[in-house]
């Protein structure tokens, strides 16, 4: 029932799709959840505090109440807002966030994953949209910091795209294929890329970070410069969307980066989604911790980091990548 | 790069260690001796002199008194607007017989106006609550006043001696 790959397309099949789509969003809900309150946490714990106890037994119901918060809260549009597209760049912000996952490779056997043969280069594409909910949302907003803020993160997310998909390049070229699932069976019988790709690792991460709009990149939240960036003039369930936004594409970020260089759900004893939630726990709690540590970055400092430092890294990584595989095997 | 990392040495060192953040309404911290709550009221002391009602900055207090038989003042009615007390202390300040005083009761949110115009009554119950909060500080008041009058006593056979 769960390969519709091979058969003719029938409404068994789409109901099966159905449930699976509802299924990872509940997961993905679920996740944003606790990573949200995991953050307030693993801060907290970092600055001396607490963090979150109130709500609920060891405040774990913390986020629930926030996002309550949140959906009952006017849901104010500017009057001289372009109207359409104030509403609908949310949504577009959202929607690619949540496609992505589509291509994850959660685990070895209870799958929900297209198995899109270029999977890698589905991701990339998608999370490219994601960059249009937040200039559109900047614009619309006809707020001059909510549009500063969009071009600025647009400008960054654009930049940094870049090193991110040639690093991912390195790792497609030493499994041969896009095919995200192809490439954890790649690695589960030799080394995690991380080994051989250290240096393209390196390069994700950093531009993984900026992609994020995390710390030491956050300058579209930079709230002392520019209020809040594109998201200015949201408020309730909008503003919630954006960050859904944020964190879904946190977590699928994690799943991109667990996938090409920790190789996936693949590792000794444990099962493999537990494997896949370990290492995806992983990226995203030391997200938090660099959150943190850093402080923010200077804007003009960020787009020459991206260009000048590791655009020719990436290249770099990518040739020496190609000559070893080409004399190696 | 050395330094990146040292700082995420730094923010990991601050992980497990012991939190400052006090569990306030679980429990409370100790409030200094002089701290500026809610006033307090001690309605016998009072000789209603318009001392506090006249320095009051912002106008708050309002009071009313009456000569008794023995032609003393007495305090009749004594209500503080708390809407608009800023608890700047200049009234117990001013008061020549101590009666209006500080207290460290300062949870006061209430649902109208009107429960915050706090009358004398329940600004001495506010003193007698105080009292049995710490009763460390009126013991000491009493072991001074105890050990003054002992001092007076051993004194005054002397004088009577001298003379």
């Amino acid at each position: 029932m769960w390969n519709w790959q091979g058969q003719p397309l029938t409404g068994l099949h789409i109901l099966a799709m159905l449930i699976g789509g509802v299924i990872i969003l509940l997961m993905t809900l679920g996740v944003v959840t606790y990573t949200i309150l995991w953050q307030r946490k693993i801060i907290g714990w970092m600055q001396g505090r607490i963090g979150p106890n109130r709500v609920g037994p060891l405040g774990l119901l913390q986020t629930t109440a926030d996002v309550l918060k949140l959906l009952i809260k006017e849901d104010v549009v500017p009057a001289m807002a372009d109207r359409p597209l104030f509403l609908i760049a949310p949504i577009i912000a959202f929607v690619p966030a949540f496609m992505t996952l589509a291509v994850i490779p959660f685990s070895a056997h209870h799958v929900f994953t297209a198995n899109l043969g270029i999977g890698v280069l589905y991701y990339l594409a998608l999370s490219a949209i994601t960059i249009h909910g937040v200039m559109l949302g900047g614009w619309a907003s006809n707020n001059k910091y909510a549009l500063i803020g969009g071009m600025r993160s647009a400008a960054q997310m654009l930049s940094y795209e870049i090193p991110l998909g040639m690093s991912i390049v390195g790792v497609v070229l030493m499994a041969g294929t896009m095919n995200l699932n192809d490439i954890v069976t790649a690695q589960a019988h030799g080394w995690w890329y991380i080994i051989p790709q250290f240096l393209g690792f390196c390069i994700f991460a950093v531009a993984s970070t900026a992609e994020l709009n995390r710390t030491p990149f956050d300058l579209p939240e930079a709230e002392s410069e520019l209020v809040a960036g594109y998201h200015v003039e949201y408020t309730g369930f909008r503003f919630a969307f954006f960050m859904l936004t944020e964190y879904v594409y946190l977590f699928a970020m994690a799943g991109l980066c667990a996938t090409l260089f920790f190789g996936g759900w693949s590792g000794p004893f444990l099962p493999g989604w537990l494997w896949y939630a370990i290492k995806v726990f992983l990226f995203i709690t030391i997200q938090f911790w660099i959150q943190a540590t850093m402080p923010r970055m200077r804007v003009d400092q960020l787009m020459t980091f991206s260009w000048k430092v590791l655009m020719p890294l990436a290249l770099a990584n990518l040739v020496i990548t190609a000559v070893l595989k080409a004399l190696v095997g | 790069m050395f330094g990146f990392l040292k700082g995420l040495g730094v923010t990991l060192s601050q992980l497990p260690r012991k939190k400052v953040t006090l569990q306030y309404p679980d429990v409370m911290p100790e409030w200094p001796e002089r701290f500026r709550g809610v006033h307090r009221f001690i309605p016998e002391l009072c000789i209603s002199c318009q001392q506090c009602a006249r320095i009051c900055p912002t106008s708050c207090i309002s009071l009313s008194g009456a000569r008794d038989q023995n032609k003393k003042m007495r305090i009749d009615t004594f209500d503080i607007n708390f809407e608009i007390c800023i608890l700047c202390d200049l009234c117990t300040e001013v008061c020549p017989t101590e009666a209006v005083l500080m207290s460290d009761t300062f949870e006061m949110a209430k649902y109208t106006r009107d429960d915050l115009y706090l009358d004398m009554h329940w600004l001495y119950e506010n003193e007698l609550r105080y009292e049995k909060n710490h009763p460390e500080r009126f013991a000491a008041a009493a072991e001074a006043v105890e050990a003054a009058a002992k001092a007076a006593d051993e004194a005054a056979p002397k004088k009577a001696g001298d003379a």
